[in-house]
């Protein structure tokens, strides 16, 4: 889109701007001469200063406005003047209230204001490089798909999925729930009892499944089909095509693992076909599956996806695995360096399998469901039962996957033992006893019964008693030893995990694979970013909700349908219009790719955190606009740099890179160029500046959209420029990342690596380009940052290429 | 770490305490606050934390025969402090009437006389023997002239009935109390590692019970509850106020029978001795008076807020103990009145308080004089308090 660019530059004294700098040498210094308009106002965001820029737009055909004030992230609606390109130069924030005027920086001609010198460079070149980049800016149209079709798939007919269907349908989308097996409930359908959901959240409550399932079948927009999974889903948000099949069958659209895929591909290549032909194929057969390159023409269309596939017990391991041979002294040699895994718990001291009547809180609810309980090796009542929530590992946790729902799950269940038996005895031990919220009731009820014992402790032990009873054993227990119980059944309590942690689920017919990525990140959870944005999973249109998320109960998981529900729709709602849903919801801009210059490297495709990317026929990337979160991830690994937003490029940043003035033959006034992401970091530099922390006036910082999107590109720009170091501010990553793409500064961290070495073969100083992370309410460690940051760099010394 | 307890649940123990004045006992979460800002628990294996425990798992061994259980002093600053309302002052309360039931003998009468329905028995048991006796010698009936209490009811048949009772019942029955007491705090503490002395040395003991008087006396544990002062000031009332009538009752027991000098003697008799003793009959009458009415308003003030609601066992001493002031003081001043209608028939009532206070003390909630003493002396015994 080339348009002819008529730049406007607005430069606002309010706020203490116009104390701190003196606008006409911004005006002077600052703003090119080929800029014809540039206006200054004591309050530019005052009506009479937005006249001035209204009255520029329709008299003087100003398109591209470039406002020298606060920052972007404030005031963003006052400054909106419809299809005009809008840019910012942070004065307020990033100049004046984070910069303190020091008396020996003060100077200036006679009859101009005395101020600090370094402050003022610094307003110069914000200016210069909002002009810069504004130059560069397009502006921004949104995405169109042809058809976008605004059904609904639900994944799974429990209780979350039914709710979710209900919630869909009364929002009036249709909805498709698919359950696996031949019968819609799920395990909440197998209960004796729920916990309580309503005041004063102290007795159980009969299942509400019942009610649920009725109302969905009768629901004229929702349709249920059992005993159904998917083979394959392909396609993105607002058109994704899903081909379903029997459950437990073989599809010939079932999908392949990349590498099965690769290895086919290869032979077909060898044998002269290419991927060309394995795009058209023969005929697909369930031995033999159509690549993911085969669209499939009976394919079902929907909008969204809401994932509520569940958990599964986790099952408790008895028998230590042995530990594998290793085959070779290089098998060997890798093990070695692999960092050593946790071994997963073994639990054949607490007697699962060995004793009948040891069973876990999964058996004991169906048990529960089916009658009075009664011990499985006699049949005879159980009177006294104990619970057992953690032992073996040594450590204070409890099972793995045990959440708050273990916890009610065995206060319920104590009171099973309670009811079937007046003098009925349960014992629960736990390490953690997770009863949030209203829970706490129940919790207390529980307490209340003066048949139930609660301890914190360790289960050591469980063996028999030689006369059909049992005896547990348990250390570190609030009565102050080591305890014995007899008790007639044990149970053990054990957690829910996840279905998408060891199967694929929706079985993505994605170049990245078929099940979700990096599900190690969050023990096999497919969230993208748990505490930021609930629902969003790792591959955008799907919405995970109840215990796909996290574990929950009954009736939370009810309410989180209700929240995937509303997630899906405003996702297809999103895709119609062109914009992003989340987290940039509203985002026109969508990554452009120039395909001629494409080498094929695929870096784009393997970076990007939500498998936006597939391929063509001929291996080209294949972008597809509505799985995308417009972080520009695939930006920023692009070696050929033919990735590019419209508001949002090489070419914007880059050149604001270029515009910053470097004093040349300076050994005092350096330059440091901070990439800082706008999601954390910036916002910490506003907070900084709101808080009038003061921090060097050698930085300049531009606002990035994620730190995956920064191309190296810049940092080659700002090194050849003159600039003296480089620092890259973002988020956290790893275990606890907060990157709101998951992976963008983990990726940049990969990157920076290979950037050290480009350094050294320059002769450069590894210490010139580092990265810092930061969240958002640790911005009172910026000053402290920064200082470090230049004072490495004042250090190692001024950039030999300045000048060059 | 040391072999492992087998836990046996006893519920109807819990539900016992329960109906004793711990009805809240279950409402405990364990964070210990309790131990934290008890002002008397000693660092090491701090109350009543441990106890709350033991009482929701019906514990019993843990609990009766506890040592701990007895330094308490009901300040009820644990309970004032406790985040769920459990109580744990109130329960430990429960835990002592409950002790003192299973360490009186003969059980049957330790049932009986924590019971509120058999009150009726328990007043009723002086009341007959006291009309039998007057039956059977003719002085069933008010006599007549100056007022003289022996001419109603014979010193020597008021000592025959009360010399028994404070000579051979009571030191029978505490004698039996206090050596099944004192073997089960000494195994308990044993067993839980609060002492180091296997064996239990007697006169190393009784060492420590005389170094334990000054506390007592003094009463500067009670005074370290900042919940409750009131307490302190009603308690040390009725404790000095019954230490002055045992002082006097001695005295004019051995004017009767030493000096052979009947009385009723003179309040003013400015050589003589009396007038002093009889002062301090006065004041200790006075004293305990005040001291139980104080006693009372503080609980009927408080509402089961911070002092607990009390069982039939809390509110039965203090009534006993308010009516036997009230009608020994009574009959001293109608008897000055020359009012024998009056006076008479309040001097019987008197007397059947005293019968009750003497013969029910080691079932009541008073034989806390012995137990407490005993587990006070024996945790300076056991080393976990320094002897003064």
């Amino acid at each position: 889109m080339e348009m002819e660019k008529k730049i406007g530059v607005y430069i606002c004294e309010g706020c203490g701007i116009g104390e701190a700098v003196d606008i006409e040498r911004i005006r002077k210094n600052g703003v090119p001469k080929k800029i014809e308009i540039c206006r200054n106002h004591p309050i530019m965001c005052s009506p009479e200063g937005l006249e001035l820029i209204k009255k520029d737009i329709a008299d003087e055909g100003v398109n591209t406005v470039v406002i020298a004030a606060c920052s972007r992230r404030v005031l963003y609606d006052v400054f909106d003047f419809g299809p005009v390109i809008v840019n910012r130069a942070n004065l307020r924030e990033g100049v004046v209230w984070s910069h303190k005027p020091q008396e020996d920086r003060i100077s200036g001609e006679e009859g101009a204001p005395q101020v600090d010198q370094l402050i003022q460079e610094m307003a110069e070149d914000y200016v210069r490089m909002g002009i810069a980049e504004a130059e560069k800016v397009l502006p921004a149209e949104p995405y169109l798909e042809e058809t976008i079709n605004k059904k609904i798939m639900v994944l799974g007919g429990g209780v979350t999925g039914l709710s979710a269907a209900l919630e869909v349908a009364k929002a009036g989308y249709e909805a498709t729930v698919i359950e696996k097996t031949g019968k819609v409930g799920g395990f909440a359908a197998k209960m004796r009892k729920q916990t309580p959901s309503t005041y004063p959240y102290e007795e159980l409550q009969a299942p509400v499944i019942d009610q649920i399932v009725k109302e969905a079948e009768a629901h004229p927009k929702i349709e249920i089909r059992t005993g159904t999974e998917i083979a394959r889903l392909a396609g993105a948000p607002g058109i994704f095509d899903v081909t379903f099949k029997p459950a437990g069958t073989k599809s010939a659209w079932d999908v392949m693992s990349p590498e099965e895929e690769a290895a086919i591909l290869e032979k077909m290549a060898e044998e002269g076909e290419g991927e060309e032909a394995a795009a058209k194929g023969g005929e697909p057969t369930p031995d033999s599956p159509a690549t993911i390159l085969v669209k499939n023409p009976e394919a079902e269309s929907f909008g969204a996806v809401i994932l509520a596939t569940g958990w599964k017990p986790w099952e408790p391991k008895i028998e230590p695995e042995p530990a594998p041979e290793a085959e070779s002294e290089e098998a060997k040699k890798a093990e070695a360096e692999e960092e050593p895994k946790e071994p997963e718990p073994t639990f054949e001291h607490l007697g699962l399998g060995q004793f009948p009547d040891v069973v876990t809180n999964v058996a004991f609810e169906e048990m529960a469901a089916n009658g009075k309980i009664l011990k499985p090796s006699s049949g005879k009542p159980a009177a006294s039962v104990a619970f057992v929530q953690c032992g073996g590992q040594g450590t204070d946790e409890d099972f793995p996957y045990a959440s708050a729902v273990t916890s009610m799950v065995a206060l319920k269940q104590a009171k099973y033992v309670r009811e079937d038996n007046p003098d009925g005895k349960a014992y629960i031990f736990y390490q953690h006893m997770r009863t949030p919220g209203q829970n706490e009731y129940f919790y207390k009820s529980a307490q209340q019964d003066d048949g139930i014992f609660l301890t914190k402790g360790e289960v050591v032990s469980v063996s028999g008693n030689g006369d059909g009873s049992l005896v547990l054993e348990a250390k570190d227990t609030l009565l102050g030893e080591k305890i014995k119980v007899n008790a007639d059944m044990v149970v053990l309590g054990t957690g829910m995990v996840p279905m998408t942690k060891d199967e694929p689920v929706l079985n993505f017919a994605y170049r990245q694979g078929p099940a979700f990525r990096d599900l190690e990140l969050f023990d096999g959870y497919p969230d993208s970013n748990f505490i930021c944005f609930p629902y969003e999973t790792r591959r955008t249109g799907i919405y995970a909700a109840g215990c796909a998320r996290r574990a929950m109960g009954i009736q939370e998981s009810m309410e989180d349908a209700s929240g995937a529900a509303l997630k899906a729709i405003q996702c297809i709602e999103s895709a119609y219009r062109g914009v992003a849903v989340h987290p940039r919801s509203g985002d026109m801009t969508f990554p452009d790719f120039f395909f001629q210059r494409c080498t094929q490297c695929k870096r784009c495709t393997e970076e990007c955190p939500f498998g936006a990317l597939d391929d063509d026929e001929k291996g080209t990337p294949l972008p597809n606009p509505t799985r995308c979160r417009r972080c520009g991830t695939c930006m920023g690994a692009c070696p050929e740099r033919i990735v590019g937003f419209a508001d949002y490029s090489i070419d914007s940043i880059g050149s604001a890179v270029k515009s910053i003035g470097v004093p040349e033959d300076d050994e005092e006034n350096l330059r440091v160029l901070v990439l800082a992401c706008e999601n954390d970091a910036y916002p910490a530099f506003d907070m900084a500046g709101l808080n009038r922390l003061s921090y060097s006036p050698l930085v300049r910082i531009i606002p990035v959209r994620c730190l995956g999107s920064v191309n190296v590109v810049w940092i080659k720009d700002a090194l050849s420029k003159g600039i003296d170091g480089i620092l890259t501010i973002g988020c956290k990553f790893g275990d606890d990342y907060q990157c709101h793409f998951a992976k963008g500064s983990e990726l940049l961290d990969i990157r920076m690596d290979k950037i050290g070495e480009a350094l050294k073969s320059l002769a450069l100083e590894k210490e010139r380009v580092q990265q810092v992370q930061i969240a958002i309410d640790e911005y009172e460690k910026i000053p402290g940052i920064i200082s470090e940051f230049v004072e490495t760099i004042q250090g190692v010394g001024p950039n030999p290429f300045k000048g060059f | 770490m040391a072999n492992s307890y087998l836990v046996e649940p006893d519920v109807n123990f819990v539900k016992q305490l329960k109906t004793m004045g711990g009805e809240t006992l279950k409402k405990c979460y364990q964070c210990a606050t309790c131990s934290v800002v008890c002002p008397i628990s000693p660092d090491d294996r701090p109350f009543p934390r441990k106890e709350m425990i033991a009482a929701q798992w019906g514990l019993k061994d843990k609990l009766v025969g506890n040592m701990d259980v007895w330094l308490c002093h009901h300040c009820n600053d644990c309970s004032t402090y406790c985040p769920r309302g459990a109580k744990p002052g109130d329960l430990l309360n429960a835990v002592r009437a409950y002790s003192i039931q299973k360490y009186a003998w003969p059980s049957w009468l330790a049932r009986i006389v924590p019971d509120a329905r058999f009150w009726w028995l328990l007043l009723g048991i002086p009341v007959a023997i006291f009309l039998f006796i007057l039956g059977v010698t003719g002085h069933l009936h008010i006599p007549e002239g100056e007022i003289e209490f022996a001419h109603f009811f014979p010193t020597l048949l008021v000592d025959i009935i009360f010399v028994p009772l404070a000579t051979f019942w009571i030191p029978l029955v505490f004698g039996i109390g206090i050596y099944r007491f004192m073997k089960d705090i000494h195994a308990n503490a044993v067993a839980e590692g609060k002492t180091r002395r296997k064996e239990l040395n007697v006169p190393d003991f009784l060492k420590t019970v005389i170094c334990t008087l000054p506390t007592i006396l003094s009463h500067n544990k009670f005074s370290q509850c900042s919940q409750n002062k009131g307490r302190y000031l009603s308690h040390i009332l009725v404790f000095f106020s019954f230490l002055g009538l045992f002082v006097v009752t001695n005295i004019f027991f051995v004017a009767l029978y030493i000096l052979r000098a009947p009385g009723p003697y003179p309040i003013f008799d400015p050589i003589g001795i009396t007038t002093p003793v009889k002062l301090l009959a006065l004041v200790s009458g006075i004293g305990l008076l005040v001291g139980s009415l104080l006693m009372l308003s503080n609980r009927l003030k408080d509402r089961g807020e911070n002092i607990g609601k009390g069982s039939y066992f809390d509110w039965s001493l203090i009534l006993v103990v308010l009516g036997l002031a009230a009608t020994g003081l009574l009959s001293w001043f109608t008897r000055l009145l020359h009012i024998p209608s009056l006076a008479y028939p309040i001097y019987f009532t008197h007397l059947v308080f005293v019968f009750c206070l003497f013969a029910y003390l080691p079932f009541s909630k008073l034989a806390h004089l012995v137990y407490r003493t005993l587990a006070m002396a024996y945790s300076r015994y056991s080393e976990r308090e320094p002897c003064e």
